[in-house]
């Protein structure tokens, strides 16, 4: 990733009248060359590698228990080894099969409706001229992004539940009553305006920033020229933020098999298992609760393979469309 | 001779209760003496890890007798104390403890006490000479917790209590590595060390047994542990004095206390299955064979009445959310009249409400029948709740702890049994004019179940700090237990295979499902084909060899 930008200024100050420029010189660097001219950046670098090892790689090497009838009793070493059978069962697995479908139902219809909402808000936001206007409003919506879960859902039961506040003043004027905390039927509905509702004022702090970085002379030199209101969104602000855009629809689809966990396991009773039963629940049934850890963590492991394709894919299709995505092969 | 324990399976958690465990003993100990001998071959068979229990593992039985019970036992029906004889025996008279501190995970169904400057824990501390440091999870949840704390042999606390409706899977190899082998301490005479451990009866101590080993210590539980609850206080304030005597009366009657402001009930599963008599897991058939409780006719009545229950709107909105935790909130405040409970959720409601709300008062109904014939309860475990000691090196603290537990087990009658269940005097309680602990407000917040998780005397009903509760609790179990039958495999402890573990999953959420009118009764016949095909089957045939090996 570092490697042309490195090599670039190399190229690029050769004199005019030598002969034809040569080929990129990094190549002929020897690697102890490199480290030395890198050597601050690799230690800077350092912890980060440190941390990722302790906590993301070497966790990994647990991933074997997908191949083993794993008991946390027995432990990893006298566990059986069985090879491909974990695997087998969860392809195999109805319940697996439509997990599947409920998590990839959820996250797309996820990304239509609460994707774009951040963005929108941003540019409202960046509207609002008045910085004291602009910050209430931003602390207001930050907010909720600092409750848990737990708290989420009961203030969403506790007004729109069969016995919450809506209700009450429905019922109490004879206007009938809904029960929108246990319907299975509007669940997708329910679990989107919870997320919205918490997280959505979190999500427009990135998109601030970028918005901040447009060059205000453009915006200026617009108005001078006559665009209108609409032309200078399509023409500038779109475009600047669309690097950020693409960034962070690749890196949703990297977790897009991760929908909410504590969500829908909290109202998993209330709407049923059908409809919120995605991957991540149902790995936790099956691992922890019904003592078939091995077989979790196949599924587990199958998600992660999910998404890492899905991940790979997206960046791909970026560099199609001539974006950087998440990031470009060296050379390339 | 104490205490009485807390089952409460409210809604939610019930789905657990037939996990892996099962059991329980025949109340004569002549036929179970018989039963054993018999058994003693069937007993070397490997695919028999139940019914085999080898005598010289269990303590020898040392009955201890304080003082006569006021209400005494009707068919093994709990007996109680309606007063606190005038001079208290003590049992110790120095700590028993040598000063170490255990940590130690139970359950509770409440709002979880002070950690710090909890003088109800330093009373209790300075008087068994140890420090026991609780960690306590909601006792809803508990079975989750579990399961992933004793997937990690690190975070093991020293001391661990386990419902037996939250035994998790594999548990016959987490009770091997993680848990301490109690039969040399406690079999057969050597038991004696530790006298109130004695006073438990042989048939309790037959739960504590898991691969032929004595594994845990027992909390003697009562021969009918869940009950419908109601609000008398209410039903008289409104004048409700005819109650239901068939599940038709019991619908009618939740349609009329239902208004807008108001449900009936909470999740009335539970009920369901007492009215209608459904077996805990099997029914055996004259012909010998096995029918699960699912395959049972009383089975789906049950679900079809709380359909109906459902259906007619009687339930509190927050209940078909499934909102289990706020079920006793919700029965406590008025908002639902009904509600299911362990029978130990009594007299905790009882705790948590008396002080603030004096005229607060419930009830259980006398069982009923659906069809308004006899009623039919199954005879509850000896012990429901058991707790296990973490496998170490040190036998010393080994025997600290039981030292503990044996101070823990004091029956009632002694000061030990005193601190433990009613506090300090002058802090958590007062004598009142009769010579009863009144409780205090510092009670409700400090002196919550935590030690007798741990150790538990044999049950009996000494609540006396909450007036006229020991004599309607032991009048109405004394009528109830004419009631009761044993269920199939009583007496006996087993534990599945892990492979079966993934079955009850699917007909827990049926269970909801239905009731709830996202699936229909007739859904109820391909979940149990679905049941049949993908293990049910062969779980038959692993009881059916356990009960053709007896």
């Amino acid at each position: 990733m570092t490697a042309p930008t490195t090599a670039a200024p190399a190229t690029r100050h050769v004199p005019a009248a030598q002969p034809p420029p040569r080929p990129p010189t990094y190549r002929k660097v020897s690697l102890r060359a490199r480290f030395k001219r890198d050597r601050s950046l690799i230690i800077m670098t350092l912890p980060a590698v440190l941390l990722l090892a302790v906590f993301a790689y070497v966790p990994m090497a647990g991933n074997i228990i997908a191949w083993q009838d794993y008991s946390p009793y027995v432990g990893i070493l006298d566990s059986a080894f069985i090879a491909w059978d974990n695997f087998g069962r969860v392809l195999t697995s109805p319940a697996f099969l439509h997990a599947v479908q409920n998590t990839l139902v959820i996250t797309a219809f996820q990304l239509v409706f609460f994707f774009p909402i951040p963005i929108a808000l941003a540019l409202l936001l960046h509207s609002v001229l008045t910085p004291a206007i602009r910050t209430t409003i931003q602390s207001i919506i930050y907010l909720p992004h600092f409750f848990s879960w737990v708290l989420v859902v009961t203030v969403f039961q506790q007004m729109f539940g069969g016995a919450g506040l809506v209700n009450q003043i429905l019922s109490q004027n004879g206007w009938g009553s809904f029960d929108l905390m246990t319907n299975p039927d509007t669940f997708l509905l329910l679990i989107t305006s919870q997320s919205v509702w918490k997280d959505a004022g979190w999500g427009i702090i990135i998109f601030l920033a970028a918005l901040s970085t447009v060059d205000p002379a453009l915006y200026e030199a617009s108005v001078v020229d006559g665009a209108s209101r609409w032309r200078r969104m399509w023409h500038i602000t779109l475009p600047a933020l669309r690097p950020v855009i693409i960034l962070l629809l690749i890196l949703r689809l990297g977790d897009s098999l991760t929908v909410g966990f504590e969500q829908l396991i909290l109202q998993r009773g209330a709407v049923g298992a059908q409809v919120s039963e995605v991957i991540d629940t149902f790995v936790y049934y099956q691992g922890v609760i019904n003592g078939d850890w091995g077989f979790a963590t196949a599924a587990g492991l199958m998600k992660g393979v999910i998404s890492l394709l899905l991940v790979l894919g997206a960046n791909k299709l970026a560099h199609l469309f001539g974006e950087a995505g998440v990031y470009k092969k060296a050379g390339t | 001779m104490v205490s009485i324990p807390r089952t409460p399976r409210a809604g939610g958690q019930s789905r657990r209760t037939f996990l892996t465990f099962l059991g329980a003993g025949v109340i004569g100990s002549a036929a179970l003496a018989g039963c054993r001998t018999e058994g003693g071959g069937g007993g070397g068979d490997p695919t028999t890890p139940a019914g085999a229990v080898a005598d010289d593992l269990l303590p020898a039985y040392v009955p201890l007798d304080y003082v006569e019970p006021d209400f005494p036992s009707v068919n093994g029906s709990t007996a109680g104390f309606a007063t606190i004889p005038a001079e208290l025996v003590q049992a110790f008279d120095a700590p028993p403890g040598s000063g170490s501190t255990f940590t130690a995970m139970t359950p509770l169904w409440g709002a979880i006490p002070p950690s710090t400057g909890n003088q109800y824990y330093e009373a209790v501390n300075a008087a068994i000479g140890s420090t026991i440091d609780f960690q306590i999870s909601d006792g809803n949840t508990y079975g989750d917790k579990l399961a992933a704390v004793l997937a990690s042999a690190d975070d093991v606390p020293d001391w661990v209590c386990i419902p037996t409706w939250n035994i998790p899977p594999r548990f016959d190899q987490a009770v091997e590595s993680l848990f301490e082998d109690l039969t040399p301490f406690l079999a057969g005479e050597a038991v004696n060390d530790y006298p109130h451990l004695a006073n438990i009866a042989t048939d309790v101590w037959k739960f504590c047994v898991f691969n032929g080993k004595l594994k845990a210590l027992p909390f003697p539980g009562e021969i009918i542990t869940d009950a419908l609850f109601y609000r008398d206080d209410v039903f008289e304030e409104e004048g409700i004095t005819e109650l239901p005597t068939d599940a038709q009366g019991l619908l009618e009657l939740c349609a009329e206390l239902t208004n807008g402001e108001r449900w009936a009930a909470n999740d009335l599963w539970n009920a369901a299955i007492l009215i209608h008599g459904v077996v805990p897991k099997w029914r055996i058939e004259d012909d010998g064979t096995l029918t699960h409780r699912i395959e049972t006719e009383e089975y789906r009545a049950a679900l079809e009445w709380n359909t109906a229950l459902f259906e007619q709107g009687s339930v509190h909105p927050d209940a078909v959310a499934d909102n289990s935790g706020d079920a006793k909130a919700r029965f406590e405040a008025g908002q639902v009249l009904l509600s299911t409970d362990g029978v130990g959720g009594w007299h905790e409601a009882l705790a948590r409400q008396l002080s603030g709300n004096p005229t607060y008062s419930q009830r259980p109904f006398a069982p009923i029948a659906a069809d308004g014939g006899t009623p039919v309860l199954w005879k509850g475990n000896p012990a429901n709740i058991l707790s296990f000691i973490k496998a170490t090196d040190d036998k010393e603290k080994v025997a600290e702890m039981l030292e503990v537990a044996n101070f823990l087990a004091a029956p009632f009658g002694t000061e030990e049994y005193a601190l433990v269940n009613y506090g300090v005097e002058g802090v958590h309680f007062d004598y009142d004019g009769d010579g009863l602990p009144v409780a205090t407000d510092l009670a409700t917040t400090e002196l919550q179940p935590t030690y007798i998780f741990l150790a538990d005397p044999p049950v009996v009903n000494a609540k006396v700090q909450y007036p006229g509760f020991v004599e309607a609790f032991c009048t109405w179990m004394a009528d109830a237990s004419q009631y009761v039958q044993d269920p199939a495999f009583f007496g006996m402890q087993i534990t599945e295979p892990n492979q079966f573990g993934s079955l009850n999953q699917p007909i827990e959420d049926l269970e909801k499902d239905i009731a709830r009118g996202r699936k229909s009764i007739n859904d109820l016949d391909a979940a149990i084909e679905t049941w049949r095909s993908s293990g049910g089957e062969e779980l038959r045939q692993y009881y059916q060899d356990i009960l053709d090996a007896q």
